[in-house]
């Protein structure tokens, strides 16, 4: 510990805070460093207040921390809310534009500049952003040159004029914070080799294409809409189709359209949205037409608080429609995991023919890492699907033969795609038999609901058990998605400390297999960390081997479950001895 | 009755006298009359009497949920722009829980005929308004007669922009089946309501109602890019005389014309290309 710097940049929305961090993420990422960002944003265009956190290190990150070395004021605000939990090697940087600078901290931690005027100096006030990353990165000692490429990556696609605008914006921020360094251990001197800057919501992006998906039926609601954002901005170069639905409804509507026409689809939402489309994920269900529904988790219900982030979906969306049907249930447990879980969750919706969620939050897609995704271009889509498709079904249509729900042993039955010589497909949200024509004889409504839950073997064999790290403990913080790497540093501390800790983390959620769960953790003592109030992942593991859990540290502010929250938590559970 | 290559033998579960079966047979003979076979044909439904209807005729199928059919149909047309989709709802499922859903499609263009069976009454469950009936008519439900005015589902599709607006009438096949072809070979969205009985609910509106008060519109003249005059036909009650026949078309340019990616080839028939996506994970 305290290898790594934490950077928090807080402002009025609309003062380009992200795009200070951006830069200096960029100037880090290519010396070689790790990173691990989070955006925390009010519902509002302009105004109020919002932060970035930066946290760089030598060595990957799996969470930021709230406690800055370095604080980015961009207002007198941010300063009063963030300064008392500055770390002893603190600096400060306050905007001092607006005239009312505090004079309760000594000069060498604080450095108070115009950094409107020192932009307007250089060519043009709206480079205050710039000016601001500019001090900082002599802070952290950068050195100008890779600052200077930073800023030309960041601004090349706005022409000539602007990135000469910002070199001088940044020169300026640079020559004033030369004086004061932080005293770290960071070196600028790396660089970025095959790795990455991922944030959750274009890892999720990717993960969708990497699995072959290309229609996106979709409709607007934080904080689902940057992953869709993303595809948008990759629809130039790739065969995909985004499409603004009217609502949540039609786009989950359209996603099975054309899961039927043979296009994988995926649509992200959030909470509320999910909720109007949990109609369809139930057509998806009896219709046994793959799709992925990503519902970005915000606190509700209703609108509840729409950019803040929270945990309290699992159990509604294992459970959500009426009457029961299998389905997938994924948490990825970062922006990187985001990527393989979302690729997993399209193929095996596919290769199940049944509806997946993929459980992101606020915090996941808003923050971003760095590290490695492994993707082999040459890798089909999903070379087990072949055997999904009804390959051999070649006679005529005129017999009208084909049966889209055959009773199988597995309970999949083989596609083929609609209108083609190969057989009438026929689909119906009705209980239906084989043929696909709606049937409510009672035997076969048994056997429908049979072949459906068939599936469920295979499917929980595609399932990974939770990660569990040191096993031998007898207390375990047990938690899901996107709480994972707040848990594993809290662990890590709690260890150090002396408390005898460890943990298991789910990304695979439903099915579950109950036997290998129960294995897992009998005998643990089970310390729940989940952003919701009651506890759900506890009330699915009872539920699931009757292991009821020790006790629960809950959050459910709207806010990111940070490492100190539950190393402050852990410590206050009598019965955890140090 | 003639055989068709659409037949299939399966019990029918509409009521005898149903205007359904007028609006079944002038399917086929549309399906016919443009050489498609059965191979060639994808019918959604929704949910009601008229959402069965891709059940009763040899046909790809996909019947899914009350109000959803043009919301599945346009998923299914972006994915393959290619297929031939002809989407069978009714006044409460396309007018009423669908509302939304058909002014979308409406302004998207989307290159779908769409059948509305308008019986100006809810026939699957038992005999409620529909958005189509008259204001204060009485209903098994609406005891002192409905309390909303009619929806205009021709103006409507006037005013949001529609390509191609007909109406047509259960008791005139021919009439009705070349309509279909028409709407078939429109290339954007094509909206045919059509009127008919319910023998069971709507005691009001029945096959001699309509037949005091329907009229073909060719017969009368009437020139279909004339938007003034489709607009003046929209407009007049339908218990002084309905227009059957295309009321308004236009040119337009299709959904799957006006995004890049689909005029090159359908989505479902591009390769996957991997190469693409690893480069747009290494520059993250």
């Amino acid at each position: 510990m305290g290898h790594d710097i934490t950077i928090l940049i807080g402002g009025a929305a609309g003062q380009g805070i992200q795009t200070i961090g951006s830069l200096l993420a960029g100037i880090c990422h290519e010396a070689g460093l790790f990173i691990y960002s989070y955006d925390d944003f009010q519902s509002r265009i302009r105004g109020g207040h919002s932060y970035h956190l930066l946290r760089i290190d030598n060595q990957p990150l799996t969470g930021p921390s709230l406690s800055p070395d370095i604080l980015v004021a961009m207002d007198r605000n941010s300063f009063d809310l963030y300064h008392h939990r500055l770390t002893k090697r603190g600096r400060v940087l306050l905007n001092s534009d607006a005239g009312d600078t505090p004079a309760d901290l000594p000069e060498n931690i604080m450095l108070s500049l115009p950094l409107a005027d020192l932009a307007k100096s250089a060519g043009g006030a709206i480079t205050a952003n710039t000016v601001a990353a500019g001090v900082v990165a002599a802070m952290l000692g950068t050195g100008l040159s890779r600052a200077r490429q930073a800023v030309e990556a960041q601004f090349r696609s706005r022409g000539k004029k602007v990135v000469e605008m910002n070199l001088a914006a940044l020169e300026k921020g640079y020559e004033a914070g030369q004086n004061h360094a932080v005293d770290h251990t960071l070196t600028f001197t790396g660089f970025a080799q095959e790795r990455v800057v991922m944030s959750g919501a274009r890892a999720a992006a990717l993960g969708a294409l990497a699995a072959d998906c290309r229609f996106f039926p979709f409709y607007p609601m934080s904080p689902g809409t940057p992953i869709v954002t993303h595809l948008a901005d990759m629809a130039q170069e790739v065969p995909i189709v985004v499409e603004q639905a009217e609502d949540e409804i039609a786009a989950v509507n359209m996603a099975i359209g054309a899961s039927f026409a043979g296009v994988r689809a995926l649509t992200a939402t959030s909470g509320g949205g999910f909720s109007l489309m949990v109609e369809g994920l139930g057509l998806a269900g009896i219709s046994e037409t793959p799709i992925v529904i990503i519902n970005a988790q915000r606190p509700g219900p209703a609108t509840g608080m729409a950019t803040r982030t929270a945990q309290a979906d699992l159990l509604f969306t294992i459970h959500a429609s009426q009457d029961e049907f299998p389905r997938f249930v994924f948490a990825p447990g970062s922006a990187l995991d985001t990527f393989h879980a979302v690729k997993k969750a399209v193929m095996l919706s596919q290769r199940f023919q049944v509806p997946a969620i993929v459980l992101m939050d606020q915090f996941l897609v808003d923050s971003a890492m760095t590290g490695v995704i492994s993707f082999d271009p040459a890798e089909e889509p999903d070379p087990a699907m072949e055997t999904k498709w009804d390959q051999k079904e070649t006679q005529s249509s005129q017999n009208d033969t084909y049966q889209r729900y055959r009773l199988t042993a597995d309970g999949i039955s083989p596609r083929i795609h609609p209108c083609t010589p190969a057989g009438l497909v026929r689909v119906s949200g009705n209980e239906h038999g084989p043929s696909g024509f709606p049937d409510e004889n009672p035997e076969n409504r048994c056997a429908m609901v049979d072949k459906r839950f068939k599936k469920l073997t295979g499917m929980k064999e595609q399932m990974t058990m939770p990660d569990v790290f040191a096993p031998e403990s007898e207390f375990f913080l047990t938690g899901w998605g996107s709480t994972r790497g707040g848990i594993m540093e809290a662990c890590q501390t709690l260890r150090q400390e002396g408390v005898d800790v460890g943990w298991v983390l789910f990304q695979d959620l439903w099915p579950l297999d109950e036997h290998k769960l129960t294995d897992l953790l009998s005998g643990k003592q089970l310390i729940l960390v989940e952003g919701n109030a009651t506890g759900q992942l506890g009330v699915l593991i009872h539920s699931l081997t009757g292991i009821r859990h020790y006790s629960l540290v809950a959050k459910y502010d709207g806010r990111p479950v940070f490492a100190n929250y539950i190393v402050d938590k852990v410590r206050q559970i009598q019965g955890v001895k140090k | 009755m003639s055989t068709s290559r659409f037949d299939i033998d399966r019990e029918n579960q509409w009521c005898p006298g149903c205007g359904n079966f007028g609006i079944l047979t002038a399917m086929k003979q549309a399906f016919e009359a443009r050489n498609l076979t059965p191979a060639d044909l994808l019918l959604i439904g929704g949910i009601g009497q008229a959402g069965k209807t891709p059940q009763y005729l040899a046909c790809n199928m996909l019947h899914g949920l009350h109000g959803r059919a043009l919301a599945m149909a346009t998923g299914a047309k972006i994915a393959n722009h290619d297929l031939n989709v002809v989407v069978s709802t009714g006044d409460g499922d396309c007018y009423g829980e669908g509302g939304n859903h058909f002014l979308a499609a409406i302004r998207r263009n989307v290159e779908l005929t769409v059948l509305v069976h308008n019986n100006q009454v809810y026939g699957l469950t038992k005999g409620q308004a529909s958005p189509t009936t008259a204001l204060g008519t009485v209903t098994k439900l609406q005891h002192q007669g409905t309390s909303a005015d009619a929806f205009n589902p021709v103006a409507m599709s006037l005013a949001a922009g529609a390509s191609f607006v007909a109406r047509g009438f259960s008791g005139q096949v021919d009439q009705l089946a070349g309509l279909i072809q028409n709407a078939m070979s429109h290339p954007g969205f094509a909206i045919i309501d059509i009127c008919q009985p319910c023998v069971s609910f709507n005691k009001i509106n029945t096959f001699a109602w309509y037949k005091e008060r329907v009229y073909d519109l060719e017969d009368a003249g009437h020139d279909p890019s004339d938007f003034s005059a489709a607009w003046a036909i929209a407009m007049t009650p339908a218990s002084e005389q309905i227009a059957t026949g295309v009321i308004f078309a236009k040119e337009g340019n299709a959904y799957h014309r006006r995004l890049t990616v689909l005029q090159h080839q359908p989505l479902v028939s591009y390769a996957f290309d991997g190469d693409k996506v690893h480069s747009l994970i290494s520059r993250s």
